[in-house]
């Protein structure tokens, strides 16, 4: 493996993950393969086989878009010899021309980390440098979900009964049955409901003046 | 693993698949091949088919979905999907048949809905979630808003609002709700009526108040001892009706007629002074001669008129002289007559008009009664119901009535059409009509009121026909007199020449001798007089013209006070009449506003209660949107946004936008969440996901959208089903999108099932899913079908195998 800051912080972040490193160089079907890096997953991630590409300053034709691309296919078929399932996803560390990388990906999973912000010690400079790294290869790291909400009592229940405990206590309680259960036969029948509650209320005080 | 997994499919004879396949499904990848129509959907939707009884996207295209699902070889169908946890298996199935499906067992609603929602992802809801990005409206009916609307459930809650916006505006409320616009029109119509009456009553009260102070007025300048208040009428009334003037004024009257009687004394005395100064008298026998043939001639008769006259003028004393006693009598007689004559005819109009006035009244009542009496009739809403029948016009296409459904021609020969035209027409007549009535009946009570108070005033000036016959008749007398008179007037001044020659000849001769002595006995009675009338006696200076002149004078401003005193009292009563008529009328007023105003406060409690309802129509509105709000800005958080773009870079490692949800802070109306792009290395937002992603990372948007929907909430039923998702991905992303397949699978316990109809694409995922770990599983299914024979489906399972690639190297 060589010094290149931007091999070494991917390498550190896929190593943090899980991946372990594959000693290179490393041989398939009798044909030995080197590379500036290469690791493997485990557990659900044990068929990964990553291959780190340093475009920069790499040795064995990693600056070659070409080179690369023999490189890879030769693996792929001493995979498909030995019958392995491993699936190859190549790095590319460091800028390569487009038509390069979109060759590459006929052949294997590309992921394309161009450039990081790092500081002296080779770190990301800040969060969001990190994340920029994390983004490019982000399907190779562990999907985290958030820790599931916790249903609060305001957000408990169905539509209508959260309805319900927001209204004020003051509420009229026949006039809001009666736009509830008018409110499943649309707006047009909560329309209704509602003229027909103050209909009867303006009808039974106009009434009182008659008697 | 204790989750719930599908275990196997059994599908007989159902949409695209003939006869009967078996599908196994218990396996942590289940992937699916076919090409296009093999029954890769068929397959997918009896799934939803069986678990939920319906399939929402047949649903929403065709409501009459269920009745075509059998495969048209067969007449029955069914689907049997078992599911897995640990180690108790369950059923559930659904039977179809041409009238439809019967489902036997489901999921519960709430598992159900998350399964439609968030577990299978059908072409159609793929669509969908495409179609959300190309409309980017933010009205309530885009594609988005829907979207939102079904996924989380706020049908009901958008009714409601819909429902009761309308009655933020009183238009609407007043065409909805018809008692509304009845009360208002009932009070508005109080409105008037009272603010009528009230005036018309501040107007008597007025008018009692100005009677008042001229009462009050004359009052005082009667020098009456009593206060001026509507409750001291009678009093007062007694008071003015006092005769003690009256009685004054007869007195005077004689103390004038006396003081006359002196100054002609005393005038005469004076004159035969002056005519019989130097000459003694003669030719008295010639004199009294001639004047004792013209008294024979005509004593009688002048006696007889005199004492007429004097019966019909008691307040006119008359010369005794002829001629003077003719010109005197003559002028009072014709003034007496003119004064008569007017008042006749004046208690004659005013009997006259007094009749025709209540007879005025009489018809104008009526009128007004018949005015209200059609006004009762008219409803109020004649307008409303005419509007809404024109409206219904539109509607009437044949005899049968839109509102009963039955035959016009049972009841009629005229068209249905042409009756409710006539029946609009006599409805938008009505209304008309209920305005001119109105016009006309105010009309009519402004003509009642002043007939009234016309017959009132007339009422307090007429005279009774006893004295109006007694009028009359001195009418008549007075005239019969003047012609008498004018008859004998000739005679009447030749008697008065001879008498004066009589007279004088006789004055001149014994006047001349007792001049002095009358004289002096003269001035002796003017004094004396002077003395019984209360003024000073006469100075002796002081000639017989000045005093009687200043004795004039003094009993003249005592009768012109008590004239004015008099006609004070007149009026005085005038004001009481007026008065005590117009209190009358205010108490009549004031229990008609009563009355009236009772109504109003009814019609008032009406719409206030009907307000107070509206109001709470309001504050649920607002509820509703409070509470819609809520829900969108917890479904629609940072974590669904923070998910969403994880799973959109994963697919997407190249593209500098990611597509995020953004819920306004503040909204007018309905809130909804809206859909907008951010640079992926932060910094300000771009356009909508429409404008700023290309065909292919749109596709990735509305997959990861689905995923993060998935993944966002509690984990409700551990499937991915996915159907044919990738049809227009391009290479990269299919790389990515079988790693996050994988990720799902094998990192977080997803059962994932995917139909791809691509072959290359299914190697591929066959290969990149393979079992990575001792408990980890593949299946894949071969779908195909021909014309002639039934559909197979070739399952082949995959389970792990140690990799011996690398075994030397780790």
């Amino acid at each position: 493996m060589n010094t290149s800051p931007l091999v070494k912080i991917i390498y550190d972040r896929l190593h943090d993950s899980g991946y372990s490193d594959l000693s290179t160089p490393f041989r398939v079907a009798g044909v030995e393969f080197p590379f500036t890096a290469a690791m493997r997953g485990r557990d659900g991630r044990a068929l990964d086989l990553v291959l780190l590409v340093d475009t920069t300053t790499g040795d064995f034709g990693d600056r070659d878009g070409m080179r690369v691309r023999q490189r890879v296919e030769a693996l792929s078929r001493a995979l498909d010899v030995t019958g392995s399932r491993y699936v190859v996803t190549v790095i590319l560390a460091g800028a390569m021309l487009s038509e390069s990388i979109e060759a590459l990906s006929e052949t294997c999973r590309v992921l394309h980390v161009e450039d990081v912000p790092l500081d002296d010690h080779g770190k990301p400079t800040d969060t969001a440098a990190a994340r920029q790294l994390d983004d490019r290869i982000r399907v190779l790291l562990p999907l985290r979900l958030p820790a599931p909400l916790v249903e609060t009592e305001e957000g408990s229940g169905s539509t209508m009964e959260q309805l319900l405990r927001a209204l004020p206590a003051s509420i009229n309680k026949t006039l809001v049955d009666a736009v509830i259960a008018a409110s499943n036969a649309g707006e047009q029948a909560v329309t209704e409901a509602l003229a027909l509650v103050i209909n009867d209320v303006v009808q039974s005080a106009l009434g009182k003046e008659q008697s | 693993m204790s989750d719930l997994i599908l275990k196997s499919l059994d599908i007989n004879n159902f949409r695209s698949i003939r006869g009967q396949i078996h599908a196994p499904l218990d396996a942590n990848v289940v992937l699916i091949h076919g090409e296009n129509g093999a029954g890769k959907t068929s397959l997918l939707s009896a799934i939803e088919l069986a678990l939920t009884g319906k399939i929402q996207s047949l649903e929403r295209a065709d409501p009459s979905y269920q009745t075509q699902l059998v495969h048209r070889s067969a007449n029955e169908s069914d689907v049997i999907l078992k599911t897995q946890v640990g180690g108790v298996e369950q059923s559930f199935k659904a039977a179809l048949s041409a009238a439809g499906v019967h489902s036997v067992a489901t999921l519960d609603k709430r598992r159900g809905t998350f399964f439609r929602e968030r577990a299978f992802l059908p072409q159609s809801l793929l669509g969908q979630l495409l179609q959300i990005y190309q409309d980017s409206g933010s009205e309530a009916a885009s594609p988005l808003a829907q979207f939102v609307a079904t996924l989380l459930g706020l049908d009901q809650l958008d009714a409601l609002e819909a429902g009761l916006k309308p009655f933020a505006d009183v238009r609407n409320v007043r065409k909805n709700v018809d008692g509304w616009l009845a009360a208002e029109n009932e009070k508005s119509r109080l409105d008037r009526l009272l603010s009528d009456q009230r005036k018309a009553r501040d107007e008597l009260a007025e008018q009692i108040g100005n009677s008042v102070t001229e009462l009050a007025g004359l009052c005082t300048k009667l020098g009456l001892p009593v206060t001026v208040r509507e409750e001291t009428l009678e009093e007062i009334a007694a008071d003015v009706s006092n005769a003690q003037d009256s009685d004054a004024f007869a007195r005077l009257t004689d103390k004038q007629r006396r003081l006359a009687s002196i100054r002609r004394e005393i005038d005469a005395a004076q004159g035969a002074i002056k005519s019989n100064a130097a000459v003694a008298p003669t030719g008295v026998i010639e004199a009294s001669t001639a004047f004792g043939q013209w008294e024979a001639a005509y004593g009688e008769r002048v006696s007889v008129l005199r004492s007429g006259i004097e019966a019909l003028l008691p307040d006119v004393s008359l010369q005794s002289e002829p001629e003077q006693f003719a010109e005197a009598a003559l002028k009072a007689l014709s003034i007496q007559q003119k004064q008569l004559s007017d008042r006749v005819s004046q208690a004659r109009t005013d009997i006259v008009r007094y009749g025709v006035a209540q007879n005025e009244r009489d018809v104008a009542l009526r009128q007004r009664d018949t005015i209200d009496f059609e006004v009762g009739r008219l409803s109020t809403s004649v307008g409303s119901l005419g509007s809404v029948l024109a409206e219904l016009t539109s509607f009437i296409t044949s005899e049968i009535c839109p509102v009963c459904d039955r035959y016009f021609s049972e009841i009629s020969q005229v068209r249905l059409v042409e009756h409710v035209h006539h029946k609009v027409r006599r409805l938008s007549a009505s209304a008309e009509r209920l305005l001119i009535l109105g016009r006309t009946r105010s009309e009519a009570q402004i003509t009642i009121e002043r007939l009234t108070s016309e017959i009132e005033a007339i009422a307090a000036r007429r005279v009774d026909e006893t004295i109006l016959a007694e009028l009359d008749r001195r009418s008549a007398t007075a005239t019969a007199l003047i012609t008498e008179l004018e008859t004998v007037i000739d005679a009447l001044y030749e008697g008065g020449r001879l008498r004066t020659t009589y007279i004088a000849a006789k004055r001149a001769v014994s006047g001349y001798q007792a001049i002095h002595v009358s004289l002096a006995a003269a001035r002796e009675t003017l004094n004396d007089f002077a003395i019984s009338i209360g003024a000073p006696a006469l100075e002796a200076s002081e000639s017989f013209e000045t005093a009687s002149a200043r004795l004039a004078a003094l009993l003249g401003g005592q009768a012109a006070q008590l004239e004015e005193r008099l006609s004070m009292r007149r009026r005085a009563t005038d004001h009481i009449a007026t008065i005590r008529s117009a209190l009358v009328r205010r108490k009549e007023a004031d229990e008609r506003i009563t009355a009236d105003h009772a109504l109003w406060q009814c019609a008032d409690r009406a719409l206030l209660q009907a307000q107070t309802l509206r109001d709470q129509g309001n504050t649920i509105r607002s509820t509703v949107d409070r509470v819609r709000s809520a829900i969108i800005r917890r479904e629609f958080n940072d974590r669904l946004n923070r998910i969403w773009r994880d799973l959109f870079v994963r697919l997407a490692p190249g593209e500098p936008f990611v597509p995020a949800f953004r819920i306004p802070e503040s909204s007018t109306h309905k809130l909804q969440p809206k859909l907008i792009t951010e640079y992926r290395d932060g910094g300000p937002a771009g356009g909508t996901p429409g404008a700023m992603l290309s065909a292919g990372n749109l596709n990735t948007a509305a997959l990861t959208l689905f995923m993060a929907l998935h993944l966002a909430v509690p984990r409700e039923l551990p499937w991915l089903i996915l159907d044919d998702p990738v049809q227009s991905m391009d290479d990269i992303h299919i790389a990515q999108f079988a790693a996050l397949l994988r990720t799902l699978s094998k990192e977080h316990g997803r059962q994932v099932v995917i139909a791809v109809h691509d072959r290359q694409l299914f190697d591929y995922l066959k290969l990149e899913l393979s079992p990575a770990f001792p408990d980890d599983s593949l299946l894949s299914l071969e779908l195909s079908r021909g014309t002639r024979r039934d559909s197979i489906c070739i399952s082949e399972r995959f389970s792990f195998k140690e990799e011996a690639t690398f075994l030397a190297a780790a």
